[in-house]
């Protein structure tokens, strides 16, 4: 065939399109980021002058010794784990919306959230009298990492039956509908065991499903951010796959793309990213499924290669926003997490669907 | 000359058995494998356009899916630019083929450009990333279409028409020898249908791509194919349907009359002088018709669709004669009376209002 190498020069009146969006919106979600970050730090139980925690933050140490344990014992962590989950949850929805073509799949659907959930109750609730989660805490662990290990374990466990029956059927909207029943058979199970439990274990187990940012510190902060950086390294690299996705299998199969890999490599990505944060942190609802849309309309495009690190932006954002809402700036109050995300999540993704009305057409 | 780019070699598709298939809908179980049709041996050659005719349920869609490597054959081979289909990576086979499916695409962030850009797939490395090469062919491709105008649009603002251009644009810029091409003109206005069909002619000349369509359309498919593959049911024994494949340009299939053989129903026939299938009117009675010219051919298609035979000549007791020139013209009806309506509904009037007089000695019910 003959091509003919114009350029970028317009023939007639339009110009080519640009691929890539504007990059000063990506710069603009990253000062953003940073902003939320340092607000997050000094914004607290405890008042610290904002002088004082830049201080802190660069080395120069602070008047108060307590005030520097409390940046970098408790803030800084909190801060980390708040954009680290963000980002995980975000990514993990925005991949499992394209894979699914479902605006409402996210990585709560796949009952990634309720089977850890149930590794999570089996710990706590079965434990007995003798072993509550308070005894659970002071296993030497120095923190909660049975809870971390059993919520991963049972994340995992759930996905890899999704997994066994994705490599069965090759239908994606069959393989959403068993991930919603694996889920709710979780559930139930968790729901039976409750019934057979002591109320303080039932307490134990709640608190846990409000959500935390906070107590995840030193080493556990280190596993959490080696695990979620390689789920995002392997969600990075489908990017391409998933813009073919964007057609249908079908289309995809015929431009030379492995479905099969590439729903492996998501499955696979989406559990580590959904796993491991919901393990440390709690089933965190809602992120996952509103901020790739809010991602979409802010940046007008599906090229995932853009999406993808935007939604770690906003995923990271809309996190830290709503851990400074939920410790109540100027009281000694703190909300649980979860019901923040919810809170103030749900109201923006409907103002953006009225605004931008794009919800609808971008999945058919 | 030989520039045959897709052959099959006894070629049996259907679906294996006890396989589940998870492919647009199609369910099929059993236990037995379900061949659809065997023993078949087409060609398809560089700069030809076929259109793949046949009944509902006569095959095509299966076809179409074993030729483009999304189905397994049941037996024979596909060999695409020589080399079996099954030897031929799924890279370098989406650099040969590339399809156009019916299935909707709606993702409303997705730009046109985007959408024609995501058929360099095949040819762009891990990152996806364009190169000057890669952006010139999807400009280019996009410019064939005629859609320049639509490149910034989004997908989700095109019209069904607009749509189903840039997916053959998309198609274009994948840069393969064969197009293929799932029922591209079903859900479009007359224009749109000619102007998709031209542009595919187009490809198929100007660009010596051999472009395989799945079309319902008769009249269209008769007017531009270079090649039918016609696709036909036929008895098999145990009460097996099975389809059986001919091919061949596409007036030897009408005076052959395969391709009435395929459609054939009740109530239809079909018209060797149109090239077209009709209802059989189960006519009433019958009415002479004197005149010529094209106010004469629709007067017959008027009298034919209320339900009368026409015969040339005023040999029978009810006729018609068109009389004047166009515009100024009129129509005498003879029914032992004479009446001279104006307009062509007027006459449609008498005639129904007049019914199956007695008069006529046809009357047949």
């Amino acid at each position: 065939m003959t091509v003919r190498i114009s350029g970028a020069q317009a023939s007639d009146g339009h110009a080519w399109p640009l691929l890539s969006p504007k990059a000063g919106m990506l710069f603009v979600l990253l000062l953003a980021l940073l902003l939320l970050f340092l607000l997050d730090i000094v914004l607290g139980s405890v008042q610290i002058p904002l002088e004082s925690v830049i201080g802190i933050l660069l080395g120069r140490g602070a008047e108060h010794p307590a005030w520097e344990k409390i940046i970098t014992a408790i803030r800084l962590p909190k801060a980390t784990t708040a954009v680290i989950a963000g980002a995980a949850l975000s990514v993990s929805g925005l991949q499992m919306q394209t894979l699914f073509r479902n605006p409402l799949a996210g990585p709560s659907v796949l009952g990634i959230s309720a089977g850890a959930s149930l590794g999570v109750a089996v710990v706590m609730l079965a434990s007995g009298g003798a072993a509550n989660a308070f005894a659970i805490r002071q296993l030497g662990f120095g923190g909660s990492w049975l809870i971390v290990i059993a919520a991963t374990l049972g994340a995992m466990a759930v996905l890899l039956i999704v997994l066994g029956i994705a490599v069965r059927i090759r239908d994606n909207v069959v393989l959403l509908i068993v991930g919603i029943m694996v889920g709710n058979i979780t559930i139930s199970l968790i729901s039976i065991w409750q019934y057979f439990s002591e109320p303080e274990q039932i307490q134990d187990y709640l608190i846990w499903t409000f959500g935390s940012l906070g107590g995840v510190l030193g080493p556990q902060l280190a596993v959490l951010g080696a695990v979620v950086a390689l789920g995002l390294l392997v969600s990075f690299s489908a990017s391409k796959s998933l813009n073919v996705l964007l057609l249908g299998e079908n289309y995809a199969r015929s431009l030379g793309m492995s479905t099969f890999f590439v729903r492996v490599s998501v499955i696979a990505a989406t559990s580590l990213l959904a796993g491991s944060v919901t393990g440390f942190c709690g089933p965190i609802g809602f992120i996952g499924i509103a901020v790739p849309h809010l991602t979409r309309s802010m940046l007008d495009t599906s090229d995932h290669r853009f999406l993808m690190p935007s939604c770690c932006l906003v995923g990271g954002i809309l996190m830290l926003a709503c851990d400074i809402v939920a410790q109540m700036p100027g009281t000694q109050t703190t909300l649980p997490i979860n019901a923040v995300t919810a809170l103030i999540g749900s109201p923006v993704v409907i103002w953006v669907i009225m605004k931008q009305r794009n919800l609808k057409s971008s999945f058919s | 000359m030989n520039n045959s780019i897709l052959q099959t070699r006894d070629l049996a598709i259907g679906y294996p058995a006890g396989k589940r298939l998870g492919m647009s809908g199609n369910r099929r179980s059993g236990n037995r494998a379900k061949i659809v049709a065997e023993g078949m041996s087409l060609e398809l050659r560089e700069g030809e356009l076929v259109c793949l005719l046949g009944p509902n349920g006569s095959g095509k869609s299966t076809l179409m899916r074993t030729l483009a490597g999304v189905q397994k054959p049941l037996g024979g081979e596909v060999l695409l630019s020589g080399t079996r289909l099954d030897r031929l990576s799924a890279r370098d086979g989406a650099r040969l083929l590339s399809l156009v499916l019916t299935d909707k695409v709606l993702t409303g962030n997705l730009s046109v450009y985007a959408l024609v850009a995501l058929g360099r797939y095949p040819y762009t490395g891990w990152a996806g990333n364009l190169s000057p090469r890669d952006e010139a062919v999807v400009r280019h491709a996009i410019e064939t279409t005629g859609t320049r105008m639509f490149a910034h649009r989004h997908l989700g603002d095109l019209s069904d028409g607009e749509r189903q251009k840039e997916m053959i644009a998309r198609a274009i810029a994948q840069d393969t020898p064969v197009i293929m091409l799932d029922e591209p003109t079903a859900h479009l206005d007359l224009p749109n249908r000619l102007e998709i069909v031209r542009l595919l002619k187009m490809l198929a000349r100007e660009q010596k791509k051999a472009i395989v369509l799945s079309t319902h359309e008769l009249d269209m498919a008769l007017q531009t194919a270079d090649r039918i593959w016609l696709m036909r049911p036929v008895d098999a024994p145990h009460g097996e349907r099975k389809s059986s494949i001919v091919s061949g340009i596409p007036e030897s299939l009408v005076l052959d009359g395969q391709l009435e053989q395929a459609f054939r129903r009740k109530g239809f026939e079909f018209d060797l002088h149109s090239g077209s299938f009709r209802f059989r009117h189960d006519a009433e009675r019958t009415i002479g018709l004197v005149g010529d010219g094209v106010r004469a051919y629709w007067t017959r298609r008027a009298l034919e669709r209320i339900g009368c035979r026409v015969v040339p000549g005023t040999a029978v007791p009810q006729h018609v004669v068109v009389a004047g020139e166009n515009g100024t013209g009129h129509w005498q009806f003879f029914d032992g009376s004479t009446r001279n309506p104006h307009k062509l509904q007027a006459l449609s009037d008498v005639l129904t209002a007049v019914g199956v007089s007695a008069s006529s000695g046809e009357v047949v019910r």
